[in-house]
């Protein structure tokens, strides 16, 4: 279980900004917490995806796509804001996602 | 300029079309509009109304794959031009049409009268019952044909895209249920696919018969460069394994995950999606190594070659 600081949730956001404005060719200032991935900037689940991928590597995490894709349907993530806080929870919590909904 | 590092991939058939996909390869509507011209010649004469905007047929299967076809064939008519021509190619699919035209296999119109007779021998053994296709990502293969048994579907592994990307064929009722299982599963994306048809997998085999006899009556010749198998990646140098090839296609399960693997194996770092849109690219972003995927935009860009 990894501690969440300020500079990891700097860092992650950072990452996850730079990404989109990146594979949805819009200029980063036009990228907010309340973006809406799909509606706004034209995301799909697929980039959604591939940052998984990207965090997993980056922070070598040990957690099945499955577990999150289940915790996704809980809790499902439209806004730029809400996958950032889901990627934190991934960083956090790896395969226990899943237990806090216990 | 031969690329010796570089592979063709033609993609199978739209779902929907972008916004000005070839906008930075200039002179490429002419190009374009000339096959549109031809095919309506020999396949049907509605072709030649294409337009990506105002009448982009996407609700018809059939033109949309000779849509597809079509602008395959002019987008190696336009790298051609510029003196770029590929070490492989391979075709996604139904883009195998345009993979044999590409290394000169087939002429244009040959192969838009294989992908009408191919759907023709398709429906022949479909009839009336209904069939379809979903691509299913975020699950491993071990799962998902676990849930099918779990689920007594009868379906089958159409293509392999990736460790956690397969599209699955069968009766669209099955294609329904096994998406909604796969999303409570934790499938983090499932989609029902634009097609009437259960590709790749022995749903179609009895087209194997009809689809041959027409097979061999088209004038085959030796492909200019190679083209890998989706099927076995072999690498296909003589006409009757090409024949064999495009047979086979439409019933037995595609595995583009590992033919891309062993292009790179081959040492082709660089491969370009010959097509509007850019499903090959998106599905590359979950294959190891270093190959860049490109689209022909993206590509055109850095060669320059505009």
């Amino acid at each position: 279980m990894a501690l969440i600081t300020e500079n990891t949730r700097k860092e992650v956001t950072d990452i996850v900004y730079n990404f989109f404005a990146d594979e949805c060719e819009v200029d980063i200032k036009d990228i907010h917490a309340d973006t809406n991935i799909i509606n706004d900037i034209d995301g799909d689940s697929l980039m959604f995806l591939e940052l998984i991928e990207i965090f997993k590597k980056k922070y070598t995490l040990d957690i099945e796509l499955k577990t999150i894709g289940k915790y996704s349907v809980k809790h499902p993530v439209q806004t730029i804001g809400q996958l950032i806080d889901m990627q934190l929870l991934i960083i956090e919590h790896e395969n226990k996602l899943l237990e806090l909904d216990l | 300029m031969s690329q010796k590092k570089l592979a063709f991939v033609f993609p199978p058939f739209a779902s929907d079309y972008p916004d000005d996909p070839f906008i930075n390869l200039t002179g490429f509507d002419d190009c374009f509009r000339k096959f549109l011209s031809r095919a309506a010649e020999f396949a049907d004469p509605d072709l030649i109304q294409f337009s990506l905007s105002s009448n982009n047929f996407l609700d018809d299967e059939l033109k949309t794959q000779y849509i597809s076809y079509i602008q395959a064939c002019s987008l190696v008519s336009w790298f051609r031009e510029k003196g770029v021509i590929p070490a492989y190619s391979s075709g996604y699919s139904m883009g195998i049409y345009a993979a044999l035209y590409q290394s000169e296999v087939i002429s244009f119109p040959d192969g838009l009268l294989l992908i009408r007779q191919a759907f023709k021998e398709i429906k022949k053994v479909t009839g009336k019952k209904e069939f379809g296709m979903c691509s299913i990502i975020g699950l491993n293969l071990d799962d998902l044909e676990q849930l099918i048994r779990k689920e007594k579907l009868n379906l089958k592994l159409a293509i392999q895209n990736s460790v956690c990307s397969f599209s699955i064929s069968g009766a669209s009722e099955d294609i329904l249920r096994l998406t909604e299982s796969a999303q409570k599963e934790g499938a983090l994306s499932t989609r029902v696919l634009n097609v009437s048809v259960p590709y790749h997998c022995d749903f179609l085999k009895d087209t194997a018969g009809g689809f041959r006899e027409f097979v061999n009556q088209i004038q085959f010749r030796s492909p200019k460069m190679p083209i890998v198998s989706l099927v076995d990646q072999d690498i296909l140098l003589e006409e009757q394994s090409l024949k064999d090839e495009i047979v086979r296609n439409l019933f037995t399960s595609l595995n583009w995950y590992k033919t891309q693997l062993y292009l790179q194996e081959l040492g082709i770092n660089r491969f370009v999606e010959c097509g509007s849109g850019k499903g090959i690219v998106k599905i590359a972003r979950f294959i190891e190594g270093d190959a860049v995927f490109y689209t022909a935009n993206s590509f055109t860009i850095s060669l320059d070659v505009k």
